[in-house]
């Protein structure tokens, strides 16, 4: 396609130079990172209470995590605004204190979050489930409290699971597109992330869609290898 | 020391164990599904019963009355479980230096050589559990267990996993380091050659409950009902009604009038157990002793068990079918020399002592 269209690499490295183009990449690996980030940090203990307690609602509590996988992401936006929007009945509290959270940059990590956790959270719990419980068990009687056992023993078996579903989620981020247009609009430098950017782009300069679209294989290409080769030195060490 | 009296309800099965084990090795008997395992789980604290108490060394660790129920972590106690379940991402010197994750480095270092060295698994420090055999696996977690120091050890078949060979000088190993250690040890198995060898003393569970608890030879010899007979493998367990007779205490019993060495009987219905090793085959053409408890039998069948034989022999002048049918063990050598295989027609003598009453 590219050299169909007779885009050149000089091309995209012009494009590449763009203040436009450049703000883009930053902004999407900035909010992509953040929206991991905060996906490990809450969907890790969902993961586990998930993976090893039964308690009332847990069925519901399981459907609702991953309806945002089944739901098109501009529903989720919608949703979103709803909730957090001026008018919405969290926005407005909020709007009052003097915090507007739609159309900011954080409500793009908001958006990325929405449609990303699901991948994170089912991947953390198979991995958690996956572990012995007798080990957990066997930790315990050599003295190590719930929170030792989980970090010596849970998680580094876990970790597999806990880094793909990572992966996952940050993909599934980086290629966020319709709950953050809904949710966040598109303002370049503050929420214009790169699938925006094409968006916009491909209106006036199609070798900026192109060359973003590029670099977005690009990492996504390269964090994959990057990951699968962990994955094996990984199981390797086991 | 430690004491168990609790009890739990799972499902349909109701555990309710009672037991104290001191020092020295004591055998936890049952066949699966008896609650060995479940047993030690709750003196462990991975299972948190209904009602009762645990105590360990005078510590009470569980007690449902006062709401007492102290965390595995604290209960210092070693335990093995079954097929070990070492952690795979560790080494085996990690596995074993894991419990001492609260000590100073040198002192760590020192009692993790020290097992490592006792145990004879000191060239495997750096080998990962995926690279060692059962064998060695058995050791590294014995060694895990033993690096807190515990009060007293728990042990889940741990030597159901292994060859025979290699159970073998391990079981004699555990023995030494158990006696080395002084420390009580309660050990799950349901093998019952297993359980007449090791243990110096012996708990047969069945149902969730523990039906006799005593001395190794005393529980294999003087099982207390019909149940521990069965369980402990006794062949012969037969319908009584004991009598007094010229001879003293005699059993009527369907292969008819059986005297016993037990004292203290009182008349009533019993029943009897008698060892298939413990009784005697002799020729029949023999001049007539005046022996007690003999028998003339018909060998119907019999079983080769490498070790050992097993004929099965019903009364010759037995007549109905319902006859009971006795087990008798026989050794290689002497079934050989007799020419057991070539004459079916045997006489038996059963010891008084070998005829153990039952009054439950």
């Amino acid at each position: 396609m590219l050299i169909a269209r007779g885009v050149t690499q000089a091309d995209i490295g012009a494009a590449l130079a763009s203040p436009f183009v450049r703000g883009a990449v930053q902004l999407s690996l900035v909010t992509s990172a953040i929206a991991v980030l905060a996906i490990v940090a809450l969907g890790t203990p969902t993961a586990y209470l998930l993976a090893r307690r039964h308690f009332p609602g847990r069925a519901l509590v399981d459907a609702v995590i991953d309806l945002p996988i089944v739901l098109p992401p501009v529903v989720g936006g919608l949703a979103l605004l709803l909730l957090l929007g001026r008018q919405g009945p969290v926005g407005g509290p909020l709007a009052g204190a003097g915090v507007d959270v739609a159309f900011t940059t954080a409500a793009v990590v908001l958006a990325q979050m929405f449609v990303a956790a699901p991948f994170y959270i089912r991947a953390a719990r198979a991995g958690f489930e996956s572990v012995d419980q007798r080990l957990e068990a066997v930790s315990a009687t050599l003295g190590a409290r719930p929170w030792r056992t989980f970090r010596r023993i849970t998680v580094p078996l876990a970790l597999p699971s806990l880094a793909g579903g990572a992966v996952m989620a940050w993909a599934r981020a980086l290629g966020e597109f319709g709950a953050t247009i809904m949710f966040a609009g598109n303002v370049a430098g503050r929420t214009q992330t790169m699938p925006l950017a094409i968006l916009e782009a491909m209106e006036a300069d199609a070798n900026a869609a192109i060359a973003i679209a590029v670099v977005l294989a690009a990492i996504a290409l390269a964090v994959l290898i990057t990951f699968r080769g962990l994955a094996r030195a990984g199981s390797r060490a086991l | 020391m430690i004491h168990i009296d609790v009890a739990l309800t799972l499902g349909d099965f109701r555990l309710a164990p009672r037991l104290q084990v001191g020092p020295g090795i004591t055998v936890l008997f049952g066949q699966s599904g008896a609650g060995k395992t479940l047993t030690l789980e709750a003196i462990a604290g991975l299972l948190t019963p209904d009602r009762g108490r645990i105590a360990i060394h005078d510590r009470p660790v569980f007690d449902a009355a006062a709401g007492l129920n102290v965390p595995p972590y604290d209960r210092r106690l070693g335990y093995v479980v079954q097929s070990y379940a070492l952690f795979p991402h560790l080494t085996v010197a990690q596995n074993v230096a894991y419990g001492v994750f609260d000590l100073p480095r040198a002192e760590r270092q020192q009692r993790v050589d020290d097992l490592l060295r006792t145990l004879g698994i000191q060239d495997l420090a750096d080998r990962r559990p995926a690279q060692i055999s059962g064998g060695q696996a058995q050791r590294t977690a014995l060694a895990r267990a033993l690096v807190r120091r515990p009060q007293a050890l728990l042990l889940d078949e741990p030597f159901a996993a292994l060859d025979e060979g290699v159970a073998l000088t391990l079981r004699r190993e555990l023995r030494r380091l158990v006696r080395d250690l002084g420390l009580p040890v309660l050990m799950v198995t349901h093998d019952l050659t297993e359980a007449s060898h090791i243990g110096d003393r012996i708990a047969v569970m069945d149902a969730g409950q523990v039906l006799q608890v005593g001395d190794r030879p005393d529980v294999l010899q003087h099982p207390r009902s019909a149940r521990v007979s069965h369980l402990l493998g006794i062949a012969n367990v037969l319908q009584g009604e004991v009598a007094g007779s010229e001879n003293g205490i005699a059993v009527v019993t369907p292969i008819g009038p059986l005297h016993t060495a037990q004292t203290g009987l009182t008349e009533g219905p019993v029943r009897i157990a008698i060892r298939a090793d413990q009784i005697i085959l002799t020729r029949p053409d023999r001049p007539p002793d005046n022996r007690l408890n003999t028998l003339d039998v018909e060998i119907t069948d019999e079983a080769d068990f490498g070790h050992s034989r097993t004929l099965y022999a019903r009364l010759a002048n037995a007549t109905e079918a319902s006859a009971p049918t006795l087990e008798i063990q026989i050794a290689p050598h002497p079934y050989q020399v007799m020419g057991v295989a070539t004459r079916r027609h045997w006489r038996v003598h059963i010891p008084p002592e070998a005829v153990h009453v039952m009054q439950t």
